[in-house]
């Protein structure tokens, strides 16, 4: 029988707007792990700050709310502290295109077995409402009003241009394909990256439901080869979901970490005092 | 009373300077642990520049008949691989010195020469290429031969160097035989005469031999293995990489996960969360990766997750100057992180230290759930001391404990921590201000209430933590107060002068400082003595006990303090 659904939730009233799709993306968070019978004291979520971090007290898993930008290194630390653990990233795309991009890309390359959730609602909203470099260039926005010089950045040409291993699109408004796509992404062996298309009715109205609907495409099966994964994603005109683009050949960090091969236990199950006499004689 | 250079007759110090690249670390490590095997004890200091090639660098090896972790300003010998080297260190040569130099003419000026001349140094020009080709070896064994021609000054049996050159080159694509000729083609060379001859003349003590040769890093590297840190998260910065370097190269036999991150965030964000999960790891930087880390400090803060960073303190603001020593970052040690949160700042001065302190740093951060701070610098980092034995392993202790609220209010401030795991509750931990149950609060009451119980671990952490260590007579008429390497220049002269004092700090923060006003009420003369341009160390003191020490002795020009340092000072 799979773990009660409201196993996973906190008795605290949730602080987001009206509509915004946070409240979505937690209930299917809830229900994949739910249908993947992964107990709340199994999961560890490192949350960003953001609207999204906001969500840290409200669900019952183990949890730590750390700095803005930082959620990634800190998801991959609790990880290699204890792969039994199912750890997950929680950031906004303030957090991953601007404080800490350098921590997408090193985790991307490095392969943990993490999932990143990125909430990808078009700016900084709960500084209310700044631009960030997936805000469309010529939106006016809180300080600049005229729009800004610089170009967007598309997160699924970013990722899928450092060979991910797995890499999703998930939107905010189906909650049926954002459940499947989050238990792929939590039960892949490596490094999942999935962008979820948060609705933002406050500060990205124009991104309605009306307007996800006349352009978003689900994907049925990932695309086999990465360029034609990164073309397809390239488009504003037509939103590809689903699962982008998965290659299940990649060896995962620990895999490959030289020392801890065939080694059972974890690192948190090791803490006790070491013998360090031979270590000692190539000093003598 | 006069401070005289009679230390100077308890010690012999032999300087290797030149170009950097060019073998001289290699030199220096050789000729120190070969004297160790020989039976005496030394001290090895290491100066370069920050360039791979080029540049003068140098390594000195004090010599005594007795322990010492400090240098001497002065040698007795100075072999310069290239005559370019000499500017710096000519000067700084004992009466009846021995220079030796290159085939190629040594240019002097008239002011050097004068001082040569008042001196009475000795010059010796030596070809180590000439002598390492006739001796059958290649041009870049000079090195070998200058060995060996210096073992022959210090009078010493050539059987321990050998075996420490055998050792050294073992693994490396070398010829062996052609290798220890050129040692020997030195050694037994007839340009050393009878007055060039620096003679060891301690008794030897043959128990040196099973006795370590260790540096401050390896100190702390050992001290993490040892407390069973399973975890370390790397970013290269001098001069704290050479834990790194331990740590991975010993990768093996220990199991430790040894990662090295993007940047210094990364590390210690990294060593955080492994931290928080259960097991222990820590990171290393000096202050230029230190400050990146500040707010992941505070968010361990007020997170109450342990969190152990060392400090390897360098000289100078921004870049400074990368590679050489000071103690500049007492204060960014003590303050850094936004906001308020409790701390503790501990402060190494020597490998026996190190690996002690560092283990009691892990039981610290868990027991009190806080970022401890390990302070070290340049000098103690990388110098190589001699130690008979490192201490006991300290017991670990933890500190955890189930419950239901994981910032459950307490009298002495401790919290219960568990590991999450499935057979424990669920535990969240908040960067945000929070309730006893973790919830995130701006209630007035509430952030009161949580601050007032995080900060009274410091308290409950201060009434736990040593009282300084006195080292010295205890009727002493002047008492210097210090931490780190500055002290250790005082500690070496402890023996020849009973008049003078040391308090020697290991925990900066939260501080104890009775025994200051103690000795100052006793009518002791009290000198603070720092590695930096301000007296931070003195500042703090000032800050928790409103007590100003009425003298200091502050040195910034990127070295150590050498003994002569000290004596100077009492001089004056």
């Amino acid at each position: 029988m799979p773990i009660p659904i409201i196993e996973y939730n906190r008795n605290l009233p949730p602080t987001w707007c009206m509509g915004c799709g946070n409240y979505a993306i937690h209930a299917s968070l809830k229900k994949a792990l739910s249908d993947l019978d992964i107990k709340p004291n199994g999961t560890l979520i490192a949350f960003d700050i953001g609207c999204n971090g906001n969500g840290a007290d409200k669900i019952n898993v183990n949890a730590f709310k750390g700095l803005h930008g930082r959620s990634i290194p800190l998801a991959i630390g609790s990880h290699l502290a204890n792969r039994d653990m199912t750890v997950l990233a929680d950031i906004g795309d303030g957090g991953t295109l601007h404080e800490g991009l350098d921590h997408l890309i090193q985790a991307i390359r490095g392969n943990y077995d993490i999932t990143i959730l990125i909430h990808n609602n078009e700016n900084f909203a709960l500084t209310t409402g700044q631009a960030t470099a997936t805000t469309d260039e010529e939106k006016g926005m809180y300080g600049l009003p005229q729009g800004r010089p610089e170009r967007e950045i598309n997160i699924a040409q970013l990722a899928l241009g450092q060979n991910p291993s797995f890499f999703a699109r998930a939107y905010s408004g189906d909650p049926l394909q954002m459940i499947e796509i989050f238990k792929s992404g939590i039960t892949h062996k490596g490094c999942s990256v999935i962008e979820i298309l948060q609705s933002c009715p406050t500060y990205n109205k124009e991104a309605n439901p009306q307007w996800f609907a006349q352009r978003i495409e689900k994907l049925e099966e990932p695309i086999e080869s990465i360029e034609e994964a990164k073309r397809i994603s390239s488009t504003t005109e037509k939103i590809k979901t689903g699962i982008i683009y998965r290659d299940n050949s990649i060896p995962t960090f620990y895999e490959q970490v030289g020392n801890r091969k065939g080694v059972e236990t974890q690192l948190v199950d090791e803490v006790k005092n070491y013998d360090i006499s031979k270590l000692l004689s190539h000093l003598e | 009373m006069s401070y005289t250079s009679q230390m100077s007759q308890n010690r012999i110090v032999v300087k290797f300077a030149g170009p950097s690249g060019k073998g001289i670390n290699t030199l220096g490590k050789i000729v120190s642990k070969s004297i160790k095997n020989s039976g005496f004890y030394n001290f090895a200091y290491r100066e370069y520049p920050s360039l791979i090639k080029g540049g003068v660098a140098s390594y000195q090896i004090d010599i005594a008949n007795h322990k010492i972790v400090s240098s001497s300003r002065d040698t007795d010998i100075l072999a310069l691989l290239t005559n370019q080297s000499k500017e710096r260190y000519l000067e700084d040569i004992r009466e009846n010195g021995v220079i030796i130099y290159g085939k190629d003419e040594l240019t002097l000026t008239d002011k050097e020469k004068e001082y040569i001349e008042k001196k009475n140094l000795h010059l010796l020009s030596l070809d180590t290429t000439k002598l390492a080709l006739d001796a059958g070896g290649t041009e870049i064994m000079a090195n070998m031969v200058l060995l060996g021609f210096i073992w022959r000054l210090l009078s010493l049996k050539p059987k321990a160097l050998e075996e420490v050159v055998r050792e050294t080159f073992k693994n490396k694509d070398v010829d062996m035989e052609a290798e220890i000729s050129c040692v020997m083609a030195g050694y037994n060379c007839e340009l050393a005469e009878e007055k060039l001859l620096k003679p060891i003349l301690f008794e030897p003590n043959e128990k040196l031999d099973k006795s370590l040769s260790i540096t401050g890093n390896q100190g702390i590297a050992l001290g993490a293995i040892t407390a069973g840190c399973r975890a370390y998260y790397a970013y290269p910065m001098t001069p704290a990489t050479s834990i790194f370097k331990f740590l991975g190269e010993t990768y093996q036999e220990t199991g430790i996960l040894v990662k090295q991150a993007e940047n210094e965030i990364t590390a210690v964000q990294m060593a955080m969360g492994s931290m928080n999960m259960g097991t222990r790891a820590m990171t290393a930087t000096s202050g230029g990766g230190f400050d990146l880390m500040s707010e992941t400090l505070s968010c361990a803060g007020i997170s109450e997750v342990p969190l152990v960073v060392v400090l390897a303190q360098r000289a100078g603001a921004g870049t400074g100057v990368p590679t050489w020593t000071g103690a500049g970052d007492v204060l960014l040690a003590v303050n850094a992180g936004h906001g308020e949160f409790p701390r503790c700042v501990i402060s190494v001065s020597n490998p026996e230290d190190a690996y002690e302190l560092t283990q009691k740093a892990f039981n610290i951060a868990e027991i009190y759930q806080l970022p401890v701070i390990l302070l070290t610098d340049k000098q103690i980092a990388e110098s190589i001391f001699n130690t008979d034995e490192l201490p006991k392993p300290i017991k670990i202790e933890r500190g955890l404990k189930v419950a239901e609220n994981r910032y459950e209010i307490t009298d002495d401030g401790i919290s219960p921590r568990w590991i999450p795991s499935e057979e424990n509750p669920v535990m969240l931990v908040s960067s945000d201000e929070h309730k006893a149950n973790s919830q995130s609060t701006e209630d007035s009451t509430d952030v009161i209430e949580m601050s007032d119980k995080r900060m009274r671990k410091l308290e409950t952490l201060k009434e736990s933590l040593p009282e300084p260590k006195y080292i010295g007579n205890k009727d002493a008429e002047i008492v210097f107060v210090g931490c780190g390497s500055a002290g250790n220049a005082v500690e070496d002269i402890l023996e020849s002068y009973p008049n003078i004092g040391y308090l020697k700090y290991q925990y900066l923060y939260p501080l104890k400082y009775e025994k200051i006003i103690e000795l100052h009420e006793d009518g002791a003369r009290i000198v603070i003595v720092e590695n930096n341009q301000n007296g931070e160390f003195a500042k703090l003191i000032k800050q928790e006990s409103g007590f100003e020490i009425p003298e200091r002795l502050l040195k910034y020009n990127g070295r150590p303090f050498f003994i002569e340092d000290i004596l100077d000072f009492l001089n004056n």
